[in-house]
């Protein structure tokens, strides 16, 4: 049953890119950091980890007329209601809170991988050192004690926002109307609605690593949809058969061994 | 004289040591895969101490399986090559499932026969690639696609091996009675030789002879 159905805005319009969100990240969940390289960027590390949950993507696109701009990017779980990692979990490590949103018991994960190849936002991370993956779960116990997740407390803007799901639907079809143009909301016409939902300023195909069309993988609904059940169906139909084939045939008969061979 | 013998040895101790390391570790990984997939049966992962055990075990059991399989096509895969007059043999489905006169004699194997071993070398070498891979792959070098189809794949053709290898119980027990000890005692009897391998016995006695 849920509670209260939390989704977190993050509204792109607002964001300067100060990685508050991502150090805050970090300091709450205890998550250490890595050693990093300058590659000409901010971006800073360069992909998500399993130590980094969240990350701002610093993107230079050069838009219809020619200018170039700078679009910033908070990547991270998009807390699907249907949810292809939860779905392709086989211990049940991942699954789905009372508050909507995704968690990862890390105690039940064993480190398959399954999750890592689902996830149509390519977010879960692999650990090797203690085979286990780790992702953002929008800071559950905050949210269960009455706080706001780490990173929307930490944002300055006001491009992270936190509340009941239909008033921040609501908000973010406003922030779109005042902005105008190319701005839209992303997240609620897919995958039976995210929980972390972006005021996009530009159209989804103009930033890098996000699908425009994002769905729970095919493979990974013929696989446990079909193919996890028709396991058992077909053994149990086999079998079935082989009774049948039993009682109305009978055991297939030798033949007799005439006198003097052939 | 050999023609006259009551009992015919038809398996030497290697294939049956194969058959059987085959068959327990194809088994082990069948009932672990199964607690690894379906949560309402985690009694599996219970008997065997978590998932994580659970998941080792079928590793472990999935290489014992790889390297089984290729012993078994470099034993069989000579066996088990078919030719034209299997054909026949499969229009008429053997005589199992309605009267039929001039079957075909059979070699050492028919073609149901062959057919379940290339089902298991094409399954079997689906679900021992897809399995090393999801054992194996960094997401760092790996594409998420290759993955995913592998994921898909060792489910997939597991469906396809598992309805298979009932039927093989069936035929090999009880629907085929005095066939079992073929991979037991390695012996059957002679007048079972005739019914099922003809040609095979013909040249082993007049060899014999």
């Amino acid at each position: 049953m849920k509670t209260h159905e939390y989704v977190k805005l993050i509204d792109l319009s607002r964001c300067t890119a100060c990685r508050g969100c991502q150090v805050a990240c970090k300091q709450w969940n205890e998550m250490p950091a890595s050693k990093t390289r300058q590659h000409g960027t901010y971006q800073n590390p360069q992909d998500l980890e399993w130590n980094t949950w969240t990350l701002i993507r610093f993107q230079e696109h050069v838009d219809k007329e020619g200018t170039l701009r700078w679009l910033f990017r908070k990547d991270g779980c998009m807390h699907c209601t249907d949810a292809a990692c939860v779905k392709s979990c086989p211990t049940g490590a991942l699954h789905y809170t009372e508050l909507g949103t995704v968690s990862l018991n890390q105690d039940a994960c064993i480190g398959c991988k399954a999750c890592v190849a689902a996830c149509p936002f390519d977010i879960p991370r692999y650990n090797e050192a203690n085979e286990k993956v780790y992702k953002c779960d929008l800071c559950y116990t905050r949210l269960m004690a009455g706080e706001k997740p780490a990173c929307v407390l930490s944002c300055p803007t006001g491009a992270l926002t936190i509340g009941e799901k239909d008033a921040m639907i609501k908000k973010a079809y406003d922030r779109v109307k005042e902005l105008g143009g190319d701005a839209n909301v992303y997240g609620d016409k897919f995958v039976k609605s995210t929980h972390v939902i972006y005021v996009l300023t530009e159209k989804p195909e103009v930033y890098d690593e996000l699908p425009t069309n994002p769905s729970v993988p095919f493979s990974v609904i013929l696989w446990k949809n079909l193919f996890k059940p028709f396991t058992l169906i077909g053994l149990g139909a086999v079998a079935g058969m082989a009774g049948l084939h039993y009682l109305i045939k009978g055991p297939h008969k030798i033949h007799e061994e005439k006198e003097g061979g052939q | 004289m050999s023609s006259h013998e009551a009992v015919v040895r038809i398996t030497d101790a290697e294939e049956r040591i194969v058959h059987w390391v085959l068959a327990a570790s194809c088994l082990f990984c069948l009932f672990t895969g199964l607690g690894l997939q379906f949560q309402a049966w985690d009694f599996i992962p219970i008997i065997l101490g978590g998932y994580y055990a659970t998941k080792l075990m079928h590793i472990y059991s999935g290489i014992v399986f790889a390297g089984m399989l290729l012993y078994a096509l470099y034993i069989w895969k000579k066996d088990c090559t078919f030719e034209e007059a299997d054909l026949q043999w499969v229009l008429k489905a053997g005589g199992y499932l309605w009267p039929v006169k001039d079957l075909p004699p059979v070699y050492k194997y028919n073609a149901g026969q062959k057919a379940f071993f290339w089902i298991l070398i094409v399954c079997g070498a689906i679900i021992v690639v897809s399995g090393f891979v999801m054992w194996l792959w960094n997401p760092l070098s790996v594409p998420a696609i290759i993955a995913r189809l592998s994921y898909m794949a060792h489910a997939g053709a597991v469906v396809l091996l598992v309805a298979f290898i009932v039927v093989h119980i069936y035929l090999g027990t009880i629907g085929n009675p005095g066939t079992a000890s073929a991979m037991f005692s390695g012996e059957v009897t002679r007048s079972w030789c005739k019914t099922h391998c003809p040609r095979w016995l013909e040249d082993r006695e007049k060899k014999e002879a």
